[in-house]
């Protein structure tokens, strides 16, 4: 186990900027998770921590070791890919006690590394099979399996669970935090699966176009997120975001007008967030048509038209309404966000 | 091909197969019965598709006529060294164009693969001229060094380079991860994967050697030294006259490796060149 620590990572091809100098300090032990859209830089930044893209700018530490230069074999990292890179020629146990064996380890104790992690993952019964005979998540378990097998410093994950059905990445979600809790080695996990971060992380770093955009504990993060970005980014359904302006106590957007919190002193043009379920339904509240009503079992999603703007919101109760017809919702005041219109920066 | 088929159009495929089977089938068929025929039965009219007598000497008389099994191993040998040779060369080349940056490579594959646009009777004459001056004529080095380092290792080269190509690149980032240089990821990873392709290589880098005709009869010029496809040249009488029927047996015996090599490794073939994209 070590703590991570970037410095000013700079990464770029030619002129074009891949990362623009992200500075993240992981402690030792922490389970962090990179998220953000395709293309925001998270996939590249675990590279270069694994060694496998050079730095253009800053520093990487590992430990106490500044590992820029340093090959992947030499930072004491274990990584699990995308695609699994199982190697296809080779048997469970081989693929598990490969990297043991290319760095000396002798027989008895690769058998024994090996049977470790596998009892671990619940592999013991398929060290003999090779990857093609198994099946999505014994593969997933493998490249794990792998990784453990080392026990090394920091584990690295770039999106270990794309590849697997929604019902198989749930399972494999709580597999993966649960080797967490009981190896306790330093994570850094990446995907753009907002909900796979908020589940499995001790802390998130949001990037977006090669920064970051804000680094927090989950519900810190969803609680009070920095920017439009963030607020947009985390949460499923996302936050309904309506432009107008701060005026007085109230928020002037097109076609409604609504409340806002004591307090509030900013006015100009801004942004008024509201996540779904902050709505209520209220008979003193904002007249809104609805256009589709989705219900989910334990709640009830309603996308609705207020003033101008569609919006969802997520009701506990059961929601009777048909498309076509009014109801009058109200939004928490408690739970409302405000983004200056300008730069997108939280104002309350 | 589809297995719903009906009963009759089956049978009529069947039979459409068999007969477009005949061009292939009764060259190979025709070369064995005739070794078995006296010389005069060879070019009777209407052909016999069964000999009306055998004549089984004409395989030992190969033997007396020709030092033939000194011929066999010379295009064995020659044909398995090239085989081993080109593998290596190929394989490797080929890796380098697929999986490792340099400077101008593409430029560089390029113009190994116009090595391809050359045919062998243009650079027959400047290769004589190179071996006679390493006093290399009359020797089985020319046959050896020509394929390995020539054209038919560019296409070996070519089609082993569109194998790694496909190679998932996240199997060598977890073996750089796993501790391995660029030779072991080669050596360990890449190599056992490219299996099928090495296979198709070897078939038809062995076929290629074992049918070379042009070299062997510009570089060798001993009895002893030829290979057999320049040996069943040598079958004739005191005329200058084709002796067919030995000529034939010693056509027959020469095949017969070629048949093998395909029976035993068609499926392989097939598979590795599909592995690469390239049609068979």
């Amino acid at each position: 186990m070590a703590p991570v620590s970037l410095q000013s990572v700079r990464k770029a091809y030619g002129e074009v900027q891949i990362l623009h100098g992200i500075d993240v300090d992981i402690a030792d032990g922490e389970f962090i998770v990179l998220v953000g859209p395709s293309g925001c830089g998270k996939s590249t930044l675990l590279r270069m921590i694994a060694g496998l893209e050079t730095i253009t700018n800053g520093d990487i530490r590992i430990g106490d070791r500044v590992v820029n230069d340093l090959e992947p074999k030499d930072r004491d990292i274990a990584m699990v890919f995308q695609n699994y890179a199982l190697y296809p020629h080779m048997t469970v146990a081989t693929n598990m006690g490969f990297s043991l064996e290319h760095r000396g380890g002798s027989k008895s104790e690769i058998a024994e590394r090996v049977k470790w992690a596998a009892d671990i993952l619940d592999l013991s019964h398929l060290l003999d099979r090779y990857p093609r005979q198994l099946s999505g998540g014994q593969r997933q378990r493998v490249a794990m399996g792998r990784a453990i097998v080392r026990n090394p410093q920091v584990f690295l994950f770039d999106e270990p669970l794309s590849n697997l059905d929604a019902k198989l990445r749930v399972v494999m979600r709580g597999e993966i935090k649960g080797l967490h809790q009981r190896l306790g080695v330093t994570t850094v996990y990446v995907t753009h699966d907002q909900i796979e971060a908020m589940t499995m992380a001790d802390r998130i770093v949001v990037m977006n176009a090669g920064r970051v955009e804000q680094v927090g504990a989950p519900l810190d993060l969803y609680d009070r997120p920095a920017n439009l970005f963030v607020a947009g980014f985390i949460g499923s359904p996302a936050m309904n975001i309506l432009g107008g302006t701060l005026e007085g106590n109230q928020f002037k957007a097109a076609g409604v007008t609504l409340p806002l919190p004591a307090g509030i002193t900013a006015t100009g043009p801004a942004s008024y967030g509201i996540r779904p379920e902050h709505f209520q339904i209220s008979p003193d509240g904002l007249p809104a048509t609805v256009s589709l009503v989705e219900p989910m079992g334990s709640e009830t999603q309603v996308t609705m038209t207020l003033g101008e703007h569609v919006v969802t919101g997520v009701f506990r109760e059961r929601v009777a309404a048909r498309p076509g017809e009014t109801i009058r919702i109200l939004p928490d005041l408690a739970a409302i966000h405000l983004f200056d219109a300008a730069n997108g920066q939280r104002i309350n | 091909m589809r297995t719903d088929l009906s009963p009759r159009l089956r049978v009529a495929l069947y039979g459409l197969m068999c007969v477009l089977l005949i061009p292939f089938v009764f060259p190979t068929w025709w070369m064995i019965t005739s070794s078995v025929k006296p010389i005069s039965d060879i070019f009777a009219f209407p052909p016999d598709l069964w000999p009306r007598r055998f004549d089984f000497s004409t395989y030992s008389r190969v033997f007396e006529l020709q030092p033939f099994a000194q011929q066999y191993w010379n295009s064995a040998y020659i044909a398995a060294i090239v085989t081993a040779g080109t593998m290596v060369v190929s394989s490797m080349a080929g890796y380098a164009f697929a999986r490792i940056k340099f400077p101008f490579s593409n430029a560089i594959f390029m113009i190994v693969l116009l090595g391809l646009l050359i045919p062998s009777e243009v650079t027959i004459v400047p290769l004589f001229q190179m071996f006679l001056g390493w006093g290399m004529i009359n020797t089985h080095w020319p046959l050896i060094l020509v394929p390995i380092f020539g054209a038919p290792s560019v296409f070996a080269t070519f089609v082993m380079r569109q194998f790694f190509i496909a190679l998932p690149g996240e199997l060598e980032e977890a073996a750089r991860v796993d501790g391995l240089g660029r030779f072991k990821i080669f050596w360990t990873i890449a190599l056992p994967l490219a299996k099928p392709a090495l296979g198709a290589v070897a078939i038809f880098t062995f076929l290629h050697s074992w049918n070379l005709y042009l070299e062997p009869i510009v570089f060798l010029s001993s009895t002893h030294m030829f290979t057999l496809p320049q040996a069943l040249t040598q079958f004739t009488d005191a005329y200058g006259g084709a002796m067919w029927n030995i000529q034939l047996a010693a056509a027959t015996m020469t095949a017969i490796p070629v048949l093998l090599v395909f029976i035993v490794a068609q499926k392989q073939f097939v598979e590795g060149l599909a592995h690469t994209g390239l049609k068979g």
